[in-house]
């Protein structure tokens, strides 16, 4: 190999490298939003972007606590806001309606799962309300069908963590420290990133055992 | 390597660029968890559910005839733990190993899925509708044909209105009664029981006797309810110096054997002998010794004892042709010595046992179907062709019967030749109930939905019977369920009997065929005249054979040899020696009726005329895990009945072993059955024990520092120094390392001690979990072993496929080939250790020590961990944090017990070839533990996820967790309640009493390792007669 080369080829690697971290932070950012959300408000926009992307990004960019670089965010899908089989408005049903999380989560504060609603709590207003908006005779066609809504996950650690829903609720935190101003969100992305480091933060500034058996088991 | 640019046109410069930016995308979607995932709700939330959260049912066990109280844990809809009812009579809270794992045939992978019809020679699935509405048209042929009184109907023993109901179904349809077949039911003690108590099973209470005398009765093992006997017993010796004394006699030292404090090794045959002889009925002590081939002097100084000891029991088992009137002998001696109503209670009877029909009946339903008499057969809950010497012929029998029908839920021997099967429903998806004691009803209710499209039985009798206008008057209700409502007050009576299981009741009770008469044996000619007595007993784990298909059950050490996943033939080391036999030596047994072939294991507790094999395994049908696994020894026995009771002889005849010239490793768990020293098991004699004085209690709540009983790290607990072995140290097991883990002896110059200082402000290092052993109570019967299994996601690793790749794509398909290797994956494990008997004599004892994380405080473990994925939590417990392990396994290497198990294969990775749980299996699994995967240390966590469970309860009752508030699965289920888990800085909960108890030590204390798991040491009893041995 010639000096040249040789020289030409180390920093050659190392741009790869750097170019394949930054890479790997920006899509850990924008993993899920990217399929969906137009790039770029050009002529041959993506088709079906969602009616509210403008609002969407709004509130992600505001609300979401962290950016590429806070907590490694490039090993989790932070800010991912994937379509859900039915777009289900959380603005209206917690802030117009004042609904609480847990009518619908009801289990959070007595489950290690928060629980989804039974097909049938929400049919249980819209057997009535809004019967003929379209999203609500999706609902309507799965309840008829006897088919739950196979809503798509946005909030997930490991199957080698344990999160218990009501330890933490009944320690009086607040859904939105993990979850963000869902209230707000026309569409739910994760607003957490997740990790390790950002579970441990808290438990060490709330003093709470942190140790890895509270937690990995 | 010539020039910048290659000839073919690629560049190197390209191709690394090339290769970079694939690495980058390889980053990119490998770093991401993004993995599209469904939260599918429910369709309408079921009462009384919260998902994630678990629902418990009391029921009923049907795994034996006992019908003990189970507790089903169920989480979201599926059966993922069974645990005792504490409320139930019987078996008050505990469960035995077979009971544990019920679970394995609930969700067992070779179920049938449905109803099954034989179509030209092959069974087919078929609908319920075709399947009952076949079944009504051949009913209705045999009825028109006039041979329905010829009709045969073989349900399995067991106890509740069933029975009795399926004779009113079979009376409607013009057949007669049916035959409660039990293969492991112990007929000669039932018989014996019948004529000299005057009921079949009556209550025994060990306990209330100074000295126990067992002819062969394996009462730990086998032998009647084992689950009461084994908390009686426990109870009994649970007094220590006052503990009865135990004497066995018999040819081979089962688990009931070994843990007697003296054993007489009779030949097989002579125990008539002896138990005349104890009773003074017309043979001398001389003559039984000879005969039995033991030391006149033993027998007599057993004959004085006996004579001299009130209130003793004497029971007797055993399964030759005189098996009754070896019973009937000891009954007589029980009587002569006031033992009735002390600690024989016929009052008390167990119910379970009360129309058990007897080998006989299945024999001369057998000459009835082998003479073309039988029009239409119908098999539930029983294997005959399996249970029964294939000298009878059953199979050959059965194949002349024109129309089969089989209600098993598993493709076993005798389903496999049926033309109809209606699968039944397990007993967890089914209605029921039973009667454990007279006086007693229990319920049976459905725990989850069926796993199958299975059918209970007694549903399907009544939609039969209610398709036919000439019996639905019998019938009324639409369902077995609603007949249980009609039966027991109604739905709201039903419904608050339930919640507890148990109540007073009875069950629909039904009378009990006449018995088929016993042919007398005949004798001589069956018996051979090889130089070995044959001693063929039911496997206390399998049974005789129902056990097989439940991988636990396979893979779970016999607790007498330690021998899984294959069968073996003992041989006791002095016929050993002469033969030039070593363990693993494959050696062929034979007799007039056939042979079999396996690997000897060199057995110190058989009789030294007498070789043994169990029953349990060859099954050549009843689905993967048991299929050719082992042989049958039921094909060396000769249809040899014991005359009175009509019970298959299994002892008896005579065999000659010899050597194949084969040798294969024995698939056992255990690496020497001899301590070497190590004080692994430790015993203290009964004298002994009496001349230490009950210590004062170091930690009272009395005296209790304001941290709640625990004391100050450096105070009372004997530590000051740090590394000098110290037995002062048990009050609150605050070994200073764990008080101290990161503070100032860790850091000579720091003051700090982390989150290890109980005052930290995370409260963390409040308690130290910890846990005692009785090695007085412990068995060794192995119940905790398949409770940790259940609980904790536990893979099995010795079925054939599970074996490594020898060479790419060849499989070393031996069953256990894992296990020969030692990678078994027991957290915790039963270690048997022998003392004394070097010489080959019968003089030994046994020590049963249940081996797992010792959550040493001091742990050797941690410190050689190069990714810190164990550590010692500041509650106590020695961790393994699966998501850091790289499995350098050096934690392993450095662990004095030997506690830490890898996963070498990706057992708990369903696409690998070595997956231990195939669908539905892996419904079982409990969601609050981690199923590893391939590469990753695991080891007893203390059932972490119960401390947690608990901690978060008691946090959102806003209260501290209580004392003895939960336990682990293993103290859960023990029927010896030689377990007890809890907080041991904390002085009100029992372990913390424990701890202490002047019988206290740990394993290995001289290695410094500070442990948590503290044993008590086992108490002997020695024969008067002869010096002390401990």
């Amino acid at each position: 190999m010639t000096r040249r080369r040789k020289w030409a080829a180390i920093p050659g690697l190392a741009l790869i490298a750097v170019t394949a971290t930054v890479l790997s932070a920006y899509s850990g950012a924008q993993a899920g939003g990217a399929g969906q959300v137009a790039p770029a408000p050009q002529a041959t926009a993506a088709p079906a972007a969602p009616r509210d992307t403008v609002a969407l990004r709004q509130a992600r960019d505001t609300m979401a606590a962290s950016g590429p670089w806070a907590y490694s965010a490039a090993s989790t899908p932070q800010g991912r806001a994937p379509q859900q089989p039915i777009d289900f408005p959380h603005p209206q049903h917690v802030q117009s309606l004042q609904m609480n999380c847990l009518y619908c989560h009801s289990t959070a504060n007595k489950s290690p799962d928060p629980g989804m609603p039974a097909v049938n709590t929400c049919m249980g207003c819209h057997t009535i309300i809004g019967a003929g908006l379209p999203e609500i005779q999706k609902l309507q066609k799965y309840y008829a069908d006897s088919t739950p809504i196979p809503w798509v996950r946005v909030h997930k650690v490991p199957d080698y963590v344990q999160f218990p829903h009501m330890a933490h609720v009944n320690a009086d935190v607040q859904c939105q420290t993990c979850h963000g101003d869902v209230q707000k969100m026309p569409r739910v992305f994760q607003y957490s990133s997740l990790n390790m480091g950002w579970c441990v933060n808290c438990h060490v500034e709330n003093k709470v055992r942190y140790d890895c058996s509270t937690c990995h088991y | 390597m010539s020039t910048e640019t290659g000839s073919d046109g690629v560049k190197r410069r390209d191709f690394l660029k090339v290769l970079g930016v694939t690495g980058a995308a390889g980053a990119m979607v490998g770093c991401s968890s993004e993995r599209v995932e469904k939260l599918i709700p429910y369709l309408v939330n079921p009462d009384h559910t919260v998902a994630g959260v678990s629902n418990y049912y009391a029921t009923t066990c049907r795994e034996c005839a006992a019908a003990c109280g189970v507790i089903a844990e169920v989480r979201d809809g599926r059966a993922i733990k069974l645990e005792g009812n504490p409320e139930h009579p019987l078996s008050r809270g505990a469960l035995c190993a077979k009971g544990q794992s019920a679970l394995q045939g609930l969700y067992n992978p070779d179920r049938y899925r449905g109803p099954m019809v034989r179509e030209n020679g092959v069974l087919v699935a078929t609908t319920w509708d075709k399947a009952l509405e076949l079944l009504g048209q051949k009913l209705g042929e045999v009825r028109s044909a006039g041979t329905a009184g010829r009709a045969a109907f073989v349900n399995q023993a067991e106890s509740g209105s069933f029975p009795a109901l399926l004779d009113q179904w079979l009376a409607a349809h013009g057949m007669p009664q049916h035959v409660a077949y039990d293969a492991d039911a112990n007929l000669g003690t039932l018989e014996a029981n019948r004529q000299a108590y005057g009921t079949p099973w009556p209550a025994l209470d060990f306990g209330a006797a100074r000295l126990i005398v067992s002819i062969g009765a394996d009462f730990l093992d086998d032998w009647g309810a084992v689950v009461p006997n084994q908390l009686a017993w426990a109870e009994a010796r649970g007094k220590l110096e006052d503990a009865p004394r135990f004497v066995y006699i018999g040819a081979r030292r089962s688990l009931t054997g070994l843990n007697a404090d003296e054993w007489i090794a009779a030949r097989p045959g002579s125990e008539l002998a002896i138990a005349r002889a104890l009773q003074g009925a017309g043979v001398t002590i001389a003559e039984a010794a000879e005969a039995a081939g033991v030391p006149a002097a033993q027998l007599q100084a057993l004959a004085t004892e006996l004579n001299a000891t009130r209130p003793s029991l004497v029971v007797a088992g055993t399964r030759g042709p005189d098996a009754t009137d070896v019973a009937l002998a000891a009954a007589a001696i029980n009587q002569a010595a006031g033992n009735v109503g002390v600690t024989v209670k016929p009052a008390e009877a167990v119910a379970s046992y009360d129309r058990v029909a007897s080998y006989s009946d299945i024999r001369a339903l057998s000459t009835r179907m082998a003479a073309g008499e039988v029009p239409i057969v119908f098999v539930r809950g029983a294997n005959p062709v399996f249970t029964t010497p294939p000298a009878l012929g059953f199979a050959a029998a059965m194949e002349k019967v024109p129309f089969k029908v089989s209600f098993s839920s598993f493709p076993d021997e005798t389903a496999e030749l049926c033309d109809l099967i209606l699968p039944d429903s397990h007993a967890l998806e089914s209605w029921g109930d039973a009667q454990p004691l007279r006086g007693t009803l229990a319920l049976q209710q459905p725990s989850m939905e069926p796993v199958f499209n299975t059918r209970p039985t007694a549903d399907v009798l009544f939609s039969v019977a209610r398709a036919n206008q000439a019996t639905a008057g019998g019938f009324p209700q639409p369902s077995y369920r609603d007949w249980l409502i009609a039966r027991n007050g109604g739905p709201r009576a039903f419904a608050e009997l339930l919640a507890s299981g148990v109540a007073s009741g009875t069950v629909l009770e039904g009378t009990a065929p006449a018995r088929a008469a016993a042919v007398e044996s005949p004798a001589a000619a069956q018996q051979g005249d090889g130089d070995f007595h044959l001693f063929v007993y039911p496997s206390p784990l399998l049974g005789t054979g129902a056990g097989g298909n439940k991988p636990w059950l396979q893979e779970l050490a016999d607790p007498v040899t330690k021998i899984s996943w294959q069968s073996w033939v003992e041989i006791h080391p002095n016929a050993a020696t002469r033969l030039g036999i070593r363990n693993g030596d494959h050696l062929t047994v034979t007799t007039p009726a056939g042979r079999i072939t396996a690997p000897a294991f060199v057995y110190l507790g058989i009789q030294p005329d007498t070789v043994a094999v169990a029953l349990g395994r060859g099954h050549t049908a009843y689905g993967r895990y048991a299929k050719g696994i082992g042989v049958n020894p039921l094909s060396l026995l000769g249809s040899v009945e014991d005359a009175r009771s009509g019970a298959l002889a299994l002892s008896g005849s005579r065999a000659s072993v010899t050597r194949t010239g084969d040798h294969s490793q024995v698939v056992t768990t255990e690496g020497s059955a001899r301590q070497h020293g190590r004080g692994i098991a430790q015993a203290i004699t009964a004298s002994e024990l009496r001349t230490i004085p009950v210590p004062v209690q170091r930690v009272t709540s009395a005296d209790a520092t304001p941290a709640e009983g625990v004391l100050p790290p450096g105070e009372g607990d004997g530590h000051d120094i740090p590394g000098m072995p110290n037995t002062a140290f048990l009050p609150g097991l605050r070994s200073p390392v764990a008080a101290d883990a990161q503070g100032e002896y860790a850091y000579p110059n720091s003051a700090a001690t982390g989150m290890y200082d109980p005052e930290h402000w995370s409260g963390m290092a409040k308690r130290r979990w910890a846990m005692t052993v009785d090695l007085a109570r412990c068995t060794g019967c192995s119940a905790c072993v398949v409770a940790c299994y259940a609980e904790n996601n536990i893979p099995t690793v010795g079925a054939p496929w599970q074996g490594r790749a020898t060479s790419p794509g060849v499989w070393d398909e031996t069953p256990g080939a894992n296990i020969i290797k030692g990678r078994e994956m027991t957290w915790l494990r039963l270690e048997r250790y022998f003392e004394g008997g070097e010489d080959g004599s019968s003089d030994f004892e046994t020590r049963f020590v249940p081996m797992l994380c010792q959550h040493c405080g001091n742990a050797p473990c941690e410190p050689v961990c190069p990714v810190y994925a164990t550590y010692h939590s500041p509650d106590g417990l020695n961790v393994q944090v699966y998501n850091r392990c790289v499995g350098t396994r050096y934690c392993s290497n450095n662990c004095p017990y030997k506690v830490r198990y890898f996963n070498w294969f990706g057992y708990g990775e369903p696409d690998r070839r070595q997956y231990a749980f195939p669908e539905p299996l892996n419904w079982q699994l409990n969601p609050d533990v981690t199923v590893r995967g391939k590469g990753v240390m695991e080891k007893c966590t203390f059932c972490v996820q119960r401390v947690r469970e608990a901690e978060h309860r008691a946090r959102a009752e806003g209260r501290d967790v209580r004392p003895d508030e939960f336990t682990t699965a293993c103290a859960q289920g023990c029927p010896s309640r030689a377990i007890t888990f809890g907080d041991a800085a904390d002085a009100s909960w029992s372990v913390a009493q424990l701890a202490v108890d002047r019988r206290a030590y740990h394993v290995f204390e001289e290695l410094n390792t500070f442990t948590a798991v503290v044993y008590l040491k086992k108490v002997n009893h020695p024969s008067p007669a002869t010096p002390a041995q401990a």
